[in-house]
């Protein structure tokens, strides 16, 4: 079992200009913004689990982003 | 697609994904750089093999995607975790022996000045704490000496992490790690202010907790070293092993070593041709807005 983050896009406020989960990721590349949504997505392969765009988006009320097993 | 960055029209079907996306979503020859090109263009770094939730990759990311000229820019690196990183990124680097990096760097800037006399090349320097202050000192104090105009960029995560948490330098006084079991006796080097002292034309000491602040930092680092005198920056990386922290707990850590009157707080030096230098700066740009508002309307 491995722990990945999980954006819920409902819950994303990308659209108005936040940026804290791609910003703080430690991993290149790994959550990308879907232009044509403008939300963040998250390439599953290059998450490492490390939890800190979940503490990020919490930190700021959000709550968009939560780790599923994969 | 940038002039200086193209891939040949015949090996364009054999080029692995990565390249491409680097050479066509990359930000080579973008004038304006930073880190609001995050999530949407390819970045200068990728898949390292640091552990997760590591602050020096949050580091490493914000300062690939700041450097003012990737194309024109060689990285030299040390032994320690930023050598399990330097193979995974698309910027010219040359890992040096522990601690030898401001010298090689040194004969590397001359020669690159000799060999390109029209184009402007940095050099930048990224080691831990390990190889700047106690193996390297040496070499990082005589190319201050020597006014080399480069970068030396410190990741100081204040002990030898990649070796199981022996005492450095930079190790904070009474600390307790894994291999320095007693605690540090001596207070932490002040390589900062030494720095200083030894002819820098800019210090700067900060945490990578501000992605807007490491880019304005390190743009301002590499201009003065192009022009004026060498430049130092010290960012607190924290190991989060060695600490005894969890993988999310990193940023918060660098959050509160910078808070008023902790170690980390940013201060930066800045010498008067350097001021001026970057007043300069800040004029030709404030006229270039000017007359591109004047232009539109």
């Amino acid at each position: 079992m491995y722990n990945v983050a999980e954006v819920n896009a409902e819950e994303c406020v990308a659209q108005k200009g936040c940026r804290l989960c791609i910003m703080y990721c430690p991993e290149a590349n790994c959550i990308q913004l879907d232009t044509s949504k403008m939300k963040a997505v998250i390439v599953e392969s290059r998450c490492k689990g490390c939890e800190l765009c979940v503490v990020v988006c919490d930190a700021a009320k959000h709550q968009a982003i939560k780790m599923v097993a994969r | 697609m940038g002039k200086k960055i193209q891939i040949n029209k015949e090996f364009v079907d054999i080029m692995p994904q990565d390249y491409l996306d680097l050479v066509e979503t990359g930000t080579y020859e973008s004038p304006n750089r930073g880190w609001k090109d995050f999530g949407t263009a390819t970045e200068l770094i990728a898949e390292h093999s640091l552990c997760a939730g590591c602050p020096e990759s949050i580091a490493f990311r914000h300062i690939m995607a700041s450097i003012p000229n990737p194309e024109d820019t060689v990285m030299v690196g040390s032994t320690g975790c930023t050598s399990l990183v330097f193979p995974m990124i698309a910027v010219h680097n040359i890992h040096s022996l522990f601690g030898n990096q401001n010298a090689i760097a040194t004969g590397l800037k001359r020669a690159l000045a000799l060999r390109f006399p029209d184009r402007v090349k940095d050099v930048i320097v990224l080691a831990g704490d390990g190889a700047t202050v106690d193996i390297g000192l040496d070499m990082t104090l005589q190319s201050w000496f020597r006014k080399e105009r480069f970068t030396t960029i410190c990741f100081d995560n204040e002990l030898y992490a990649n070796t199981g948490g022996q005492e450095s330098g930079l190790m904070q006084k009474g600390f307790l790690a894994k291999m320095a079991p007693v605690g540090k006796k001596f207070e932490k080097v002040r390589l900062p202010e030494i720095a200083r002292e030894s002819g820098c034309d800019y210090v700067a000491v900060m945490t990578a907790s501000k992605p807007s602040l490491v880019e304005k930092v390190i743009k301002q680092a590499v201009l003065i070293a192009r022009e004026i005198g060498p430049t130092y920056i010290q960012i607190y990386t924290p190991c989060i092993l060695e600490i005894g922290k969890q993988s999310m707990e990193g940023l918060q850590e660098m959050r509160t070593s910078e808070a008023p009157g902790e170690r980390f707080k940013f201060r930066e030096f800045i010498s008067p041709e350097a001021q001026s230098f970057l007043d300069g700066l800040a004029e030709k740009k404030k006229a270039e807005k000017l007359a591109a508002s004047e232009a539109t309307s």
